[in-house]
């Protein structure tokens, strides 16, 4: 069943909002901030991509935001500015179902609820933190703030989320379940992600991106949240549908790509899944934008977002300039189109992959 | 009352047993164990009563406990449980659409405290940890570990998770997304889980009552419930364990921790797993209930009870289990099921005295079932609320 794409929402490195999103597009560069971290003595410099949730006071009393942390804020602000796009934000939400995908969910409270008991002692455990880092917490914010009370989901599944929720998603619609569905993609930055990842990634995080370097660690980590507000196909789909949602494992049965679609792939510098990109690309073009938003797993929803973008402006936009040059795979891009199928691949680094189909 | 999808193998674990059979055994029996963690320790000035697993896991090498949470391994263990219930071994599900749904909460959390207290004493840790953390999403691990192509989810709605998988597989199945679904949910129990509880006030010292005067909170439990859906096609008359008629789900958009108090969110999923499954509430013959033992959700879902199942038996298993979180919405359908169609229910235990409060009271013993359809319900943080309605099968 197709899905209607009627509002998109975007909170991340790249700003906020669909014409930041768009702007990022049309100059092909977003510079990641610097963070600087003192441990075990040592300054450690890196690039990273954050976003900024200041805007949300526009729509959320500070007050009300009081107890709401850094993961939620962002998938508030999504979530508020694609009720916005859509021009939705005083609509009945009784019949918005919420459907949320995060590869870790809320890093940074979970933390933080950790905290609490290794400083102060089990009996000093904080409700509040542990509360928030429930992962369906962010959920229950989006709920709650909207008051939508149809059917509300989380998925976590790393890589895998965005294709995995959006299924559930498109299944409610067809069911009749729910009239719209609020759907959102977050993950968050913190500082014991970046630990880890210098762990991982000895040779890299230093970045630039460099995603059709499919042998070579480019990642830098980044977060963000991206919303989408959908519904059955309608007349009125002001950045196109999604056609289909396809899950599977590539080394158990391989992915097969739609001949004449553009091409829109997850590769965000991560070694481990590029050579899954390398083996079925084969000078296929394509185009990744992660050095606009960073490395994250549920990045595949800001891809999302950019094939929805780019149906509403039926304008194929060029891969973003790695060190001022551009990929070679994006010779062709840049053009106008008029009607044109969108996928977008992602894949694990255990060969799993989800394939998702979008068009006019 | 429509078909529904059938239901073709069940396989759980928990405090109760290391199986159904175990279990079922230990819940006819009016037996329980709670007792301090064992698996873990904290300087807690309060100990709380939990319900471990009884014995060790017996899994396939590759899948001991340095390389793969337990929570995957719970998960693992009542698959296999399952699959060999419904009379499938595992090389024959390759080449099939088989997907996978689980429901968990600690299965995906990064709540590795000896990681990250060796992090913040500067120390370097090594990853090991994190690594296994990576390897254990629930439901790709199971899609991995048995090969299988088709679409895997791991729901992570708190304590409803395990229902709202096995409601989302059911869907798959009606469209045709895969043939064969192994849904179900899996949690292990944590030191983290054991402080977040306690910090909310709402464990109990003691073992668990729910619906009881004297209830004071829950006990918290592990394990897995996996069940086996299988589409008409692929069934081919094979005999069904049962049938789910009908799932409904809904938020009450209330608060974070509690529910709404007039149940809005609970009544709104009932009414639409009654409307999916074309059943009305006179024909449920019992409710297998959230029943945490906590004050304020068995106020509100015996509340509710009364008001939409006036005079239907109902019981909460968690006396049995403690609170398997992801994993008790599984392990209670799996349980519904079994009692079907064993056409009897245990005893709520822990419930001696009723509260004047609670308007719908639970089975004090074990009681015959009279009916073939009954309902289990699931309420957890975020507002959510979840509810199947499952038919006893073929015999």
């Amino acid at each position: 069943m197709r899905m209607a794409i009627l509002g998109i929402g975007i909170c991340c490195g790249c700003g906020n909002g669909v014409e930041a999103l768009r702007s990022a597009l049309q100059t092909g560069r977003v510079a990641p901030q610097e963070v600087c971290l003192e441990r075990n003595g040592e300054a450690d410099r890196f690039p990273t991509y954050r976003s900024s949730v200041e805007e949300l006071s526009e729509f959320i009393p500070k007050r009300a935001l009081r107890r709401i942390d850094h993961f939620s804020r962002m998938t508030l602000l999504g979530a508020c500015l694609a009720l916005k796009d859509a021009d939705l934000l005083e609509a009945d939400r009784s019949r918005t179902g919420v459907v949320i995908a995060t590869g870790y969910g809320t890093l940074k409270t979970t933390f933080d609820f950790l905290d609490s008991y290794l400083d102060f002692g089990y009996a000093c455990s904080s409700p509040t933190h542990f509360s928030n880092s429930v992962h369906n917490a962010a959920a229950a914010h989006v709920s709650m703030q909207f008051k939508a009370t149809a059917p509300s989901l989380t998925v976590t599944q790393f890589e895998m989320s965005v294709a995995s929720a959006l299924l559930t998603a498109q299944l409610w619609l067809a069911e009749g379940r729910v009239d719209r569905v609020l759907f959102g993609a977050i993950d968050e930055y913190c500082e014991v992600l970046r630990y880890c990842r210098q762990q991982f990634f000895t040779d890299g995080e230093q970045g630039p991106i460099q995603p059709f370097s499919f042998d070579q660690q480019s990642a830098v980590v980044g977060e963000g949240a991206v919303f989408l507000v959908l519904t059955k196909a309608q007349e009125y789909a002001p950045y196109g549908y999604i056609d289909s949602v396809r899950l599977g494992n590539h080394l158990v049965n391989a992915v097969e790509l739609p001949q004449d679609d553009m091409l829109i792939v997850g590769a965000d510098g991560h070694k481990e899944c590029g050579r899954y990109y390398a083996q079925l690309l084969k000078g296929r073009e394509a185009t990744a934008y992660a050095p606009l938003f960073g490395s994250f797993p549920t990045a595949a929803g800001f891809d999302l977002a950019v094939a929805a973008l780019s149906l509403a402006d039926r304008t194929r936009y060029p891969n973003p300039a790695v060190n001022g040059c551009a990929n070679d795979a994006a010779e062709a891009a840049g053009r106008q189109f008029s009607d044109e199928k969108i996928s977008c691949l992602k894949f694990g680094p255990g060969g799993d992959y989800g394939l998702i189909r979008l068009s006019l | 009352m429509k078909q529904g999808v059938a239901i073709t193998g069940l396989g759980c674990l928990s405090g109760a047993g290391m199986n159904l059979a175990e279990s079922m055994q230990s819940l006819f029996r009016n037996q329980r164990n709670p007792q301090p963690p064992q698996r873990f320790s904290t300087d807690h000035p309060v100990s709380y009563p939990v319900l471990e697993l009884r014995d060790g896991l017996e899994l396939p090498l590759d899948m001991c406990e340095t390389i793969h949470a337990r929570t995957s391994q719970l998960a693992l263990a009542a698959t296999l449980e399952a699959l060999d219930d419904a009379c499938w071994d595992v090389a024959s599900l390759r080449g099939k659409r088989v997907g996978v749904c689980i429901g968990t909460t600690v299965g995906c959390a990064l709540n590795c405290d000896d990681f990250y207290r060796a992090y913040k004493t500067d120390g370097d840790p090594g990853l090991a940890t994190i690594e296994r953390y990576l390897r254990s999403n629930p439901a790709a691990l199971i899609a991995r570990q048995l090969q299988l192509d088709g679409p895997n989810q791991t729901v992570v709605n708190a304590c409803s998770s395990g229902t709202d998988a096995i409601g989302i597989a059911a869907a798959w199945l009606r469209a045709g997304v895969c043939d064969i679904a192994i849904a179900g949910g899996a949690d292990e129990l944590a030191r983290v889980t054991y402080a977040g509880f306690s910090s909310l006030m709402i464990t109990d010292t003691e073992p668990c009552k729910p619906f009881d005067l004297h209830r004071k909170g829950l006990n918290l439990g592990e394990g897995a419930g996996m069940l086996i859906l299988e589409s008409e096609a692929v069934r081919d008359g094979k005999k069904a364990r049962g049938y789910l008629l009908g799932y409904g789900s809904a938020c009450d958009a209330y608060h974070l921790t509690a529910p709404h108090p007039d149940g809005a969110g609970l009544k709104q999923a009932l009414r639409e797993a009654f409307a999916a499954a074309q059943v009305t509430p006179e024909q449920i013959a019992f409710v297998n209930a959230h029943g945490t033992g906590t004050p304020d959700n068995d106020r509100v879902e015996s509340r509710v009870l009364h008001e939409v199942l006036p005079g239907v038996p109902f019981v909460s298993t968690k006396g049995y289990t403690g609170h398997t979180l992801g994993a008790a919405g599984a392990i209670e359908a799996v349980f519904t099921l079994a009692c079907l169609q064993r056409g009897e229910l245990p005893a709520n235990i822990g419930f001696s005295t009723p509260d004047p409060e609670l308007p719908a009271t639970p089975l004090r013993e074990n009681s015959r079932v009279e009916g073939d359809v009954a309902l289990s319900e699931s309420l957890a943080f975020g507002g959510n609320n979840a509810v199947l309605i499952l038919a006893k099968g073929d015999g």
